[in-house]
């Protein structure tokens, strides 16, 4: 739940507001200007509308050196980000060769995967000298092999499920089964807050789309019952299938899905569930099982498993997990599957090898060191930064945590201001996020150590000061002298 | 200092879903206030006046921003909005919501200042009556994506 001083919510729209009508301002003086400059467009039709792109030429453009960032250097705890200047206020920028050294809050590398790992690396290099970088070719033509099989049954066994589906994209996954699993006269509720992978393949597929509330189960089973009773538009025929989506851990709130709920309704009114574990799956549960283990629902309640290895596991792609049935039709079906390029082979050894890693096949103990290690990196930082009198999101456990700004002028200050101390976070505005709920999204990663974290929390906290952004009281210091005080009776 | 909840909504369109979160009315009724205080100071001319200069300009951005501008100003959702204006696209369309009946009121109220603080004098008191009619009425649930005489339709 998220809390504003009101002052900040009035001086938010205030900022935005006047953001917004020198945008204007300077659209009509551009406007005025073209009207006797000649167009070079030949006769063609521009590529966007104007008012189309006005949020990004007038608003994002701005502030664009706090966006995109190139890096140097794989993305461990530390990484070189790439020093870069601009000569026209933000609207162009120019690499330099230089690089800092900074510490990485913002990379998703929940277990420590995304650079050289004893274990993994060797594999994944003696993968790519026996296999090519590429298959160039999609799964049915040529691109199968021994490495994809292998992986499809890890994947299935670790998830908890009978079969698995893997796609080389983690994004085209939503995007391309979705519309594969459910079309015209279908019923897709989706949560308010889903990613836009989602998004596009609920729109991509045709069937009609409902929104609930974020995590909140009650307003769930409110839509459905509406919806069940109303049946398809205009016509007011049953439905040919009802599909609920949700993620387990939700990138920009940090919150874990409320899933026994959401599963025990979807029971009751004969819905099928979709769950999204992009960024629980690896991260979450004693096993890093994903949130079904931490919540300790059944596998067989979840009908559709979907994930993705890019962040725990350090490779690319995603996954669909759920029964033998769902699978084959699935691979007779999908485009993801028939038409495009399979998983890299050497980035399927690298989730094979993590997989082997996690669950301690390898021969150490490694894997169950990460799992406590994020877990207990977690929450120290966010009891840290909750004792500063920070706003931070999210629930106990969770890798992400939001901090949040509010204002527009806040997310490249503190954005600025953290980088010159020489850490990088993500800071997120609108329209990833609502217009008042600006934030700065620190990610927690198992390689992190104890003074890493403990000089990241001492920069936001001066970075934090200079900005503003301590909108709850600090918790009071331990009261040490008490001790010398005489008590008077 | 008072602290407010933030409940996300249901509204998919980032276009209108700001206008749901606590502070918007604060923040409108606010910038009328100061805007009335900062044309005083520039124009150095009555109240009265002042109110009927904020009340004409109110009804002029309102009305080139609300029933005007069609579409959304990000490329992200494809296009589906853009033969809507932002009245029309507010609440996903539903009619007679609460912020709906606020931004009808707003004018209203707005012309009962100026038409009083001018002492119902006539060429503001016409110039006032014309804009706060044509802001309510196409305001009203009937005129739902309605374009008169082909103003402002697409081809």
């Amino acid at each position: 739940m998220i809390t504003i001083p009101y002052l900040t919510a009035v001086s938010t729209y205030f900022s935005y507001g006047l953001l917004f009508a020198f945008g204007q301002l300077r659209d009509y003086s551009r406007r005025i200007f073209d009207w006797w400059s000649t167009n070079n467009l030949h006769g063609y039709a521009p590529i966007c509308l104007a008012h189309e792109d006005f949020y990004i030429r007038r608003l994002y453009h701005r502030i664009q050196d706090c966006f995109g960032r190139p890096i140097s250097s794989a993305p461990d705890a530390w990484v070189d980000v790439v020093e870069r200047f601009s000569n026209d206020n933000n609207k162009t920028l120019k690499r330099t060769t230089k690089s800092t050294r900074c510490l990485n809050l913002g990379s998703y590398n929940y277990l420590g995967f995304g650079s050289y790992d004893e274990y993994c690396t060797p594999l994944v290099i003696d993968s790519l000298k026996k296999f090519s970088p590429s298959t160039c070719s999609s799964r049915v033509d040529a691109g199968t092999t021994s490495v994809h099989a292998e992986l499809e049954e890890c994947v299935a066994k670790y998830v908890g499920k009978p079969a698995a589906i893997v796609t080389g994209m983690g994004y085209a996954t939503n995007s391309a089964i979705i519309p594969v699993l459910i079309g015209k006269g279908g019923l897709i509720i989706s949560d308010s807050l889903n990613h836009t992978s989602i998004v596009n393949g609920a729109r991509g597929s045709g069937a009609t789309i409902r929104v609930f509330q974020h995590n909140t189960p009650a307003h769930l089973e409110r839509v459905l019952k509406e919806q069940i009773a109303e049946g398809q538009p205009r016509t007011h025929r049953p439905w040919k299938k009802i599909m609920v989506v949700v993620e387990g851990i939700y990138s920009m709130e940090g919150e874990i899905c409320q899933l026994p709920e959401i599963v025990s309704i979807c029971k009751k009114y004969k819905a099928y569930v979709y769950l999204d574990e992009a960024h629980s799956i690896g991260a979450i549960g004693k096993t890093g099982r994903g949130v079904c283990e931490l919540l300790g629902v059944d596998t067989a309640d979840v009908d559709i498993m979907m994930g993705t290895f890019t962040k725990s596991f350090g490779s690319c792609g995603g996954y669909i997990a759920g029964s033998k049935d769902l699978i084959q039709y699935l691979k007779y079906q999908c485009p993801a599957h028939l038409y495009a390029t399979s998983i890299s082979t050497p980035s399927a050894q690298q989730i094979i090898s993590a997989v082997k890693v996690i669950l301690g096949e390898d021969g150490s103990n490694r894997g169950a060191q990460k799992l406590a290690r994020i877990r207990e990196n977690s929450n120290f930082f966010r009891a840290e930064l909750q004792k500063m009198g920070f706003e931070v999101l999210g629930d106990n456990d969770s890798p992400v945590m939001p901090i949040m700004l509010y204002n527009p002028a806040k997310i490249p200050a503190f954005s600025r201001e953290c980088l010159r101390e020489n850490v990088a976070v993500v800071v997120v505005g609108f329209p990833a996020t609502p217009l008042l709920l600006a934030r700065a999204r620190i990610c927690i990663s198992a390689s992190h150590s104890r003074e890493d974290l403990i000089k990241a929390l001492q920069v936001i906290s001066k970075a934090g000061d200079l900005t503003g952004i301590k909108y709850f009281p600090a918790a009071p210091k331990k009261q040490e002298e008490v001790k010398d005080t005489i008590k008077l009776d | 200092m008072m602290y407010v909840r933030a409940l996300p909504t249901t509204d998919v369109n980032r276009n209108t879903e700001w206008f749901t979160y606590p502070g918007v009315w604060t923040t409108y009724i606010l910038i009328l206030f100061f805007s009335w205080l900062l044309v005083q100071s520039i124009f150095n001319c009555s109240p009265g006046m002042a109110w009927t200069i904020v009340h004409l300009a109110h009804f002029a951005v309102t009305y080139h921003l609300f029933h005007w501008k069609k579409g959304t100003p990000f490329g992200d959702d494809q296009g589906i909005y853009n033969r809507l204006t932002w009245w029309e696209q507010i609440d996903n369309g539903k009619q007679l919501t609460r912020n709906r009946k606020f931004l009808t009121l707003v004018p209203v109220v707005l012309y009962l200042i100026a038409s009083h603080t001018t002492d119902y004098q006539n060429p503001m008191l016409l110039l006032n009556t014309l804009s706060v009619f044509i802001m309510v009425v196409a305001k009203f649930p009937h005129m739902h994506k309605v374009r008169i005489f082909g103003i402002n339709a697409d081809q």
